[in-house]
């Protein structure tokens, strides 16, 4: 009989084989990669800038935030289209800001379990915009279409309880990181406040002053202030149309206003013109959408010094 | 043996009535019990597997073996309404999960459920096609319900009017249908989902039209002052939700206000859940709050004493039936007895003609047998559909 001999090349590649089998057996299939460092992380939708910067700040680095308004629009009008409705419903938590902000969240489908409403809690400081026209047709009588205002984080005591309500909703999610979500809204809320006292002190001074507002965003600022603002609608970057100044001069026949608070930068042209009618203008920026430049905190510190302008 | 077998074969085949009449009392006799059984252990496990993994239900007091059916099965029969308040109550106690559910439309013969998001998960229900439900007038279609009306994503489905004599009703609304869900094998692959509030669209307390403070059209305008304008009937109500018109929708008043059928309530744990049912203890109480399994163990328990009658009656008749064969063997003995003569003077023994007679009955029973356990894998193959016909819906 024929004894064959085995080369020890041949019982090396016999040994490389086996060793490369087990290593590809020994792979973890590509369905159960090793553990994900961001899969904790909490994934977070908010409707407007604000809660945006509260949801990062108190959550820092455990949660990735997103608000998906594009740049340019206004949050509370934008109504973003299936593909984005989709991504709300699958975060852990969606924020809204309650008050009727972002229309498109009546007519959207949203897992209830992971919608917060921050403003719920204080429902019953809801300001009613006055004006609204009721209409009636059929058998279920008249209907009210009356609004709510609904810029509540320029009343920093609101915004303060708006944080306080993701802070307690981030809390319940992960109950292992409620020191460090304390912690860190602890640290929001006494910005919040600072800006609220800043605000104070300066109204202070002439609280009686009247004041234009150059859309109607200011009432629950008004209101925590204290302030004597009536309301127009214009835009910031669009000239005021003859109708609209005929409305200005209406309001100024009764309420001698000094100032326009203007939402965003204003056109030049409307700034010298009201310059001309002895108003000077202003800029408050409510930053329902993310300000060009730093954050809701830097972007409030800068309306605060603005408003000294306006209370000397 | 094969001869007997043979020679009998050939004898049942020349009398062929009498042998298709013994083939069939025999089949019907065995069928019956074995297929009721069968379709009795299928509606057990239909029944139970669905109220088992559905912990509570709250409803409005009253049947509450419809509350559940129509909760969990979606049967026909529409529990009184209660309000959203309902839900939301559960909502704020913390205790639970609250999942409103509005059973009530039909969309060519198949249940519109109006629900929340969150019925999908609690379900484990995953679109196979398509996308989930994101804006007010889309729809997703169970399997059997996009199968069954041949519909796909993109396509409409026109809700049902509630009675055909309604004519000043609310016009049914033409649902877009924008995804169809994975196969689950219950009653959701025979549903279409709506968001709760489309389905408050379709009862007409959610509408949409022409804006009234700007239409120009003066015979659209009973009255117009400076607070109010009242339009008149002849004002237009879209019946299809669309990217152009979806703004004009809105609803009037508070929601919670708004009807919803049941609330499925699943608790965080079990304390919750016994806390939660507490609740619902005082006489006051319009709400009832039930464990489906209870409901639906209850019921098969009336269903298995029926089956038991059942099961007597089909003894006493299978045994009638085995009277009557022995009674037709017997007389067909009689009737034969100068063919035995015959057989018997040919030089056959006692013991051949036994076994003709044995082959006779062997085959009688294997045909029967054959048949019956033909029917019974039918039932078994359909039987998921024949319980949901027969005792679900």
């Amino acid at each position: 009989m024929k004894s064959e001999k085995t080369s020890p090349f041949g019982t090396g590649i016999f040994l490389c084989s086996v060793v490369c089998v087990l290593a590809t057996l020994s792979c973890p299939p590509p369905g159960a990669q090793a553990e994900d460092p961001d899969s904790s992380l909490i994934t977070i939708y908010t409707v407007n800038y604000p809660l945006k910067y509260f949801a990062q700040r108190i959550a820092g680095e455990q949660a990735g935030v997103v608000f998906p308004a594009p740049a340019d629009e206004d949050p509370a009008f934008w109504s973003p289209g299936p593909d984005t409705i989709g991504a709300f419903q699958k975060a852990d938590l969606i924020l809204l800001n309650g008050a009727g902000y972002a229309k498109w969240v009546e007519k959207a489908s949203l897992p209830r379990s992971k919608v917060l409403d921050t403003s719920a809690e204080f429902k019953d400081r809801y300001i009613k915009v006055a004006g609204a026209v009721t209409h009636s047709h059929g058998a279920g009588g008249e209907h009210a279409h009356e609004g709510v205002a609904f810029t509540t984080w320029l009343d920093f005591d609101l915004a303060a309880k708006q944080a306080g309500a993701i802070g307690n909703a981030l809390s319940q999610m992960r109950p292992d990181l409620l020191d460090e979500f304390q912690r860190n809204f602890a640290m929001l809320a006494r910005d919040l406040k600072d800006i609220d006292k800043s605000i104070r002190k300066i109204v202070s001074k002439n609280p009686s002053q009247p004041l234009i507002g150059s859309h109607p965003v200011y009432d629950y600022f008004s209101s925590r202030y204290g302030l004597n603002m009536k309301s127009v609608h214009w835009e910031p970057g669009e000239t005021p149309s003859n109708e609209q100044w005929a409305e200005l001069k209406g309001i100024l026949s009764n309420h001698q206003a000094k100032w326009m608070i203007w939402e965003g930068k204003p056109m030049q042209a409307s700034v010298d013109k009201l310059k001309s009618a002895g108003i000077g203008s202003l800029v408050f920026d409510p930053c329902g959408n993310a300000p060009d430049q730093g954050d809701f905190l830097s972007a409030m510190r800068q309306n605060v010094e603005n408003l000294k302008a306006a209370f000397p | 043996m094969i001869d007997s077998l043979y020679i009998a074969w050939k004898y049942l085949g020349f009398n062929k009535m009498r042998t298709a009449t013994l083939v069939a009392c025999i089949t019907l006799i065995s069928f019956l019990p074995a297929s009721l059984q069968l379709l009795l252990d299928e509606s057990e496990r239909q029944l139970m597997s669905r109220a088992v993994v559905t912990p509570l239900v709250i409803g409005a007091k009253g049947s509450s073996l419809d509350l559940v059916m129509n909760t969990l099965y979606f049967g026909d029969e529409v529990p009184e309404r209660i309000s959203m308040e309902a839900a939301d109550r559960v909502w704020d106690t913390g205790l639970a999960l609250s999942i409103p559910a509005y059973v009530r439309f039909q969309a060519r013969g198949h249940p519109i459920v109006g629900t929340s998001l969150d019925y999908f998960d609690f379900r484990g229900l995953v679109v196979a096609d398509g996308r989930m439900l994101a804006v007010l007038g889309e729809c997703v279609l169970g399997a059997r319900a996009a199968e069954g009306l041949g519909l796909g994503p993109g396509d409409g489905l026109v809700s049902s009017p509630e009675t055909l004599f309604d004519l000043a009703g609310i016009y049914p609304l033409k649902m877009r249908v924008v995804g169809v869900l994975q196969k689950s094998h219950t009653p959701d692959d025979l549903a279409v989902f709506v968001d709760l509030k489309t389905a408050w669209v379709i009862q007409g307390l959610g509408h949409g039209h022409e804006d009234v403070t700007r239409i120009k059209d003066p015979t659209l305008i009973l009255e117009r002052t400076e607070a109010n304008v009242a339009a008149s009937a002849k004002l237009f109500h879209f019946t299809e939700i669309t990217e152009k018109n979806l703004e004009s929708f809105h609803f009037h008043g508070d929601l919670s206000s708004y009807p919803i059928t049941a609330v499925i309530a699943v608790p965080k744990d079990a304390k919750s859940g016994t806390i939660l049912r507490g609740r619902y203890l005082s006489k006051e109480e319009p709400c009832q709050i039930v464990r489906p399994e209870d409901v639906i163990d209850a019921l098969l328990q009336s269903i298995f004493r029926i089956k038991n009658v059942l099961d007597a009656v089909i003894s006493v008749v299978a045994l009638a039936t085995v009277l009557a064969l022995i009674l037709v063997f017997a007389l067909s003995l009689r009737l034969r007895q100068r063919e035995i003569q015959t057989i018997f003077k040919l030089g056959c023994s006692r013991m051949t003609i036994a076994r003709l007679i044995a082959a006779e009955i062997s085959i009688i029973v294997l045909l029967s047998g054959l048949l019956c356990g033909a029917m019974i894998f039918l039932v078994n193959h359909f039987s998921n559909d024949l319980v949901r016909m027969l005792f679900i819906r």
